[in-house]
């Protein structure tokens, strides 16, 4: 039944294809097939010869990227390009809405947030309590969803020697029950954690808000800026511009100290490539333990305390 | 507005070791405290925010054991009129096995809703799809990862959904539909124990999924569990707070970041 080949679907903001792309084509390759990539028109920063082929849909990103018309997008393409083995979105909040859309209309399996893939038993590793273990997921019919974490599979890309063939998927009619209206920017704020050398950042872990006066003085003592993960900034703890991860700010500084983060993948993606990461949990398991260069298993606010004793004693 | 807002009750994981068992077949869950998942409360409290300003009720709908009455009980209490239990003792992995039950309920029942709301994820299995698989097996449209529902009107929504590094779109939205509610798009309220205890005296009812069972199947299978794959992992820092304090000044001094 199936067409042999593997469907990925380009997530594109503002004209520019995202670089989480990828490792949705990485994950393409590792599965083996021809690769066709679908895609809405006008589109900057493909670099076409990663692919097998590629499918552009007369469409801009906005009804492109929108749960009810991509349903009517892949009927067409499965029924141009036969159906494929599997369907690949990026884990991100548009792909992910797509995805789980469409495999509810197809009545197709679904696997999200896949960050591995074991080649001998078919299964693909998925996350389960941030991180802290996987399961193995066997698909049972086929075409299979996937979204694939950001990250994951973007060293398997290969270049081909020759561009891929280039279609039309034609032209897509807007949905009614859903329609595009605009692009916000959230607005910003005085701190630009970006532009920081040292980030002292803080999670959840802390405890509550009467801390954060205490964490702001040790800040200041050692002349870091504050910073933090999502649940600090939904708590109404510290401020949006605070907030480092996938949808907060992304953070190179020489030294990231986190304490009391856990270490989702939505906020290592948004620190990891800071030259010198220092976690501090009493959680000796927690994840972010993986990701950083040293580790101390300690209570956040008792070590706190000593470090602004010892600061300011000096 | 009547509005369903699916509710889990999750282990809490963040300060506990999990254990796998026999080579790999379960994960050992049994002695984790249980609470509702973060993401509901936030669907709850925005579903009954939208109630006390324009009329209607909210309805909490939990999948789960027994025990999962638990949160219907803290829906009530943050204001929910009603609270249904989905009950079954199996564990259903798949969200298109749940997708699927859910959907047979609110037919089969003919429950009345305008909109329904989800969490953006659950914290457990961070599958972030039950919504979405939900609203296209009901035909109706779906928006997910809403931090702003910027107007109510008679037919349709316009809401904000969150995209990546502080980008979002606003989008119109027709009724009914389903929405997958993002963190922080409020403040969800305080409930008391006083609280929670006033809405055990409201009555739950509850269903058996097994009336439900209608092509409830899971179309993914977990074969094994596994530990996340080590990587080389951080050099650890032990000792007494004033030695681990004195290390970690030296390690800042060295990176040149304080003096
Ligand atoms: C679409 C989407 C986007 C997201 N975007 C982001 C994002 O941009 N940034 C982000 O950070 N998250 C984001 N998240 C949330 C993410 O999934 C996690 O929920 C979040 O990162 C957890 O934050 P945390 O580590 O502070 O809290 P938790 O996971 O609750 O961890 C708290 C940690 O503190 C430790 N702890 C507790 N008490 C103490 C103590 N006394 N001493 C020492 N340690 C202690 C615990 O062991 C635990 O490890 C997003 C989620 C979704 C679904």
């Amino acid at each position: 039944m199936s067409a042999g080949y593997v469907l990925v679907v380009a997530e594109v903001r503002r004209g520019l294809f995202e670089e989480r792309n990828l490792d949705t084509i990485g994950l393409g390759r590792e599965l083996g097939l021809p690769v066709s990539l679908l895609l809405p028109e006008n589109v900057n920063g493909v670099d076409e010869l990663l692919l097998d082929r590629v499918l552009k849909v007369s469409a801009d990103e906005g009804t492109f990227l929108n749960p009810l018309v991509m349903v009517s997008i892949l009927v067409k393409v499965f029924e141009s390009q036969g159906q494929p083995d599997f369907v690949l979105f990026t884990h991100s909040s548009s792909g992910a809405e797509c995805a789980a859309y469409a495999a509810g209309h197809f009545s197709a399996p679904l696997v999200t947030d896949v960050s591995g893939f074991d080649q001998s038993t078919g299964t693909f590793f998925k996350s389960y309590y941030s991180d802290k273990v996987f399961a193995q997921f066997k698909s049972t019919s086929s075409p299979t969803f996937l979204t694939v974490r950001s990250g994951s599979f973007r060293e398997n890309v290969t270049r081909n020697q020759a561009a891929p063939a280039v279609e039309s998927v034609g032209d897509i009619a807007p949905a009614e029950g859903r329609t595009f209206l605009e692009y916000v920017e959230e607005a910003g704020g005085a701190v630009d954690i970006t532009k920081a050398e040292f980030l002292l950042s803080v999670g959840r872990g802390i405890g509550s808000k009467d801390e954060i006066p205490r964490y702001e003085e040790l800040a200041r003592a050692m002349r870091a800026v504050l910073s933090c993960s999502r649940p600090v900034v939904d708590k109404l703890w510290l401020p949006k511009e605070r907030q480092v991860g996938t949808s907060g700010k992304t953070v190179k500084p020489k030294v990231y100290l986190a304490m009391a983060i856990s270490g989702a993948f939505q906020h290592i993606a948004g620190m990891k490539d800071a030259d010198c990461i220092i976690a501090i949990n009493k959680d000796p398991e927690a994840p972010i333990f993986q990701y950083a260069h040293f580790g101390i298993v300690a209570d956040v606010n008792k070590l706190r305390d000593k470090l602004i004793e010892t600061v300011k004693g000096s | 507005m009547e509005i369903v807002v699916f509710t889990k009750r999750v282990p809490v994981t963040q300060e506990e070791e999990l254990r796998i068992l026999e080579d790999g077949k379960a994960v050992d869950l049994r002695k984790l405290p249980h609470r509702m998942n973060d993401w509901d409360n936030y669907g709850v409290e925005e579903a009954v925010r939208m109630v006390e300003k324009g009329g209607g009720g909210v309805t909490s709908v939990a999948i789960g054991d027994a025990e999962a009455d638990e949160v219907l009980r803290r829906a009530i209490a943050m204001g929910a009129r009603d609270g249904f239990l989905l009950e079954t003792e199996e564990v259903l992995h798949d969200p298109f096995a749940r997708a699927t039950l859910a959907c047979n309920f609110l037919k089969k029942e003919k429950i009345p809703f305008d909109a329904l709301f989800t969490g953006v994820q659950a914290e457990d299995d961070q599958f972030a799809c039950f919504g979405g698989m939900l609203a296209a097996m009901l035909k109706i449209p779906y928006a997910a990862q809403v931090i702003g529902v910027d107007s109510v009107e008679k037919d349709h929504l316009v809401v904000r959904r969150e995209l990546e590094g502080g980008l979002q779109e606003r989008v119109k939205v027709s009724l009914p539909c389903v929405l997958s509610v993002q963190s922080g798009i409020n403040e969800p309220r305080y409930v008391s124990i006083m609280g929670v205890r006033k809405a055990s005296k409201v009555e739950r009812k509850v269903f058996k999924a097994s009336n439900y069972a209608d092509n409830v199947k899971s179309l993914i299978e977990v074969t094994k569990w596994a530990y996340p794959p080590k990587k080389e992992g951080a050099a650890m820092i032990a000792g007494d707070v004033n030695e681990v304090c004195g290390k970690l000044l030296g390690i800042l001094k060295e990176k040149g970041v304080y003096q």
